[in-house]
């Protein structure tokens, strides 16, 4: 269960963006989670729920997208979808193929308001 | 009220992998080969360990770093053999870099030719963390069963080599090594398979001889012998 662990990292990362944008209320978070990042989305979303009550004082949404996992052959350069997690390329069938999309935990973007700041004053 | 979307598109564990980056670099450059071990619980990390220190006793110098959800039982196992700091996550359920760095820093930072970390046993979450190693290496006994890799795909995805261990229980068990062979290879096409018994000794030779072969192209040939004593 090292969901808790990415979640509390990524709690951490908005806290710090959002502070040095100028701060505000952060409304939602959208993370997009690789099919091979090791991650069990629901657990994600679990402690997700947990974590972010104690950080954010208003609720905080979270937006998680899972994506399929893709890759290039590095023989041929052929790009593919990788299907049931068998990295072997589908054209020359030989190449070591490199994972270019599917093996992380991306912090995509954060949704803040800024209802605290009159436009154009800020103090 | 101002609503604002900040766009940020980042890996969440992008400064880890950086640090990790950094202390790899630093302990490579200094001469030591850093191998994170994984595996089930029981799979036989730490009878690995063993064998390993016996063998190379007196011709490579080795460290272990421990990971354990709360006891010692495998660092007192191993501390007769060789310098041993235990990292105990207190139930977290893998290791991470800051832990790795303390235990370290417990061992007095050693410049050892091989330093092992015997991660927590768990084939998911260890498999997102880099600890600084140069090599992962994922065990698998034959009691497992021969189709765990296609279950734990980024385990498998992520490791350079996996050990099979306990072939002394082969004829025994529903375990073969060409169906766990060709399982990881789907996953890892470039996998290096060794197969050992800590028991009687088997495999532990070649299983030696691999890390001697690792240790002369990630450390004596990308660094030059510059800090052997
Ligand atoms: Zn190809």
């Amino acid at each position: 269960m090292h969901e808790r662990s990415l979640v509390q990292t990524l709690l951490k990362q908005v806290q710090q963006i959002v502070a040095d944008d100028g701060g505000g209320r952060v409304k939602e978070i959208q993370v997009q989670v690789g099919d091979l990042s090791g991650v069990e989305p629901l657990l994600f979303e679990a402690a997700f729920a947990e974590l972010a009550a104690n950080v954010f004082s208003e609720e905080c949404g979270l937006l998680l997208e899972v994506v399929p996992v893709k890759a290039e052959c590095s023989l041929c350069g052929q790009r593919f979808e990788v299907q049931n997690y068998e990295f072997l390329c589908p054209v020359c069938g030989r190449g070591p193929v490199d994972v270019t999309q599917g093996d992380q935990v991306k912090l995509m973007s954060i949704t803040v308001d800024s209802e605290d700041m009159v436009e154009g004053v800020k103090s | 009220m101002n609503q604002r979307v900040l766009t940020i598109r980042r890996d969440i564990q992008a400064e880890q992998k950086a640090d990790a980056a950094a202390e790899r670099e630093r302990l490579g450059q200094r001469g030591t080969l850093v191998v994170n071990l994984l595996s089930s619980p029981g799979a036989g990390k730490t009878a690995l360990l063993e064998a390993t220190a016996r063998h190379f006793a007196g011709r490579r110098s080795m460290a272990v770093l421990v990971g354990d959800l709360e006891t010692d039982r495998d660092a007192q196992r191993l501390a007769p053999l060789v310098p041993v700091a235990q990292l105990t996550t207190g139930g977290a359920c893998h290791l991470e870099l800051p832990l790795v760095k303390r235990g370290l820093q417990a061992l007095g930072d050693p410049a050892v030719d091989f330093l092992f970390i015997e991660n927590v046993g768990n084939l998911v979450c260890p498999a997102s963390h880099d600890l600084a190693e140069h090599l992962r290496v994922v065990l698998i006994s034959t009691t497992e069963g021969d189709d765990k890799p296609g279950k734990y795909p980024k385990m498998f995805r992520t490791s350079q080599a996996m050990v099979v261990t306990k072939l002394d229980l082969l004829p025994h068990v529903p375990f073969t090594l060409e169906a766990v062979t060709a399982d990881a290879l789907k996953i890892q096409p470039e996998l290096e398979v060794l197969s050992t018994c800590a028991l009687d000794g088997r495999g532990i030779q070649e299983w030696c001889d691999f890390l001697e072969q690792q240790y002369q192209e990630k450390i004596e040939s990308v660094y030059e012998p510059a800090g052997n004593q």
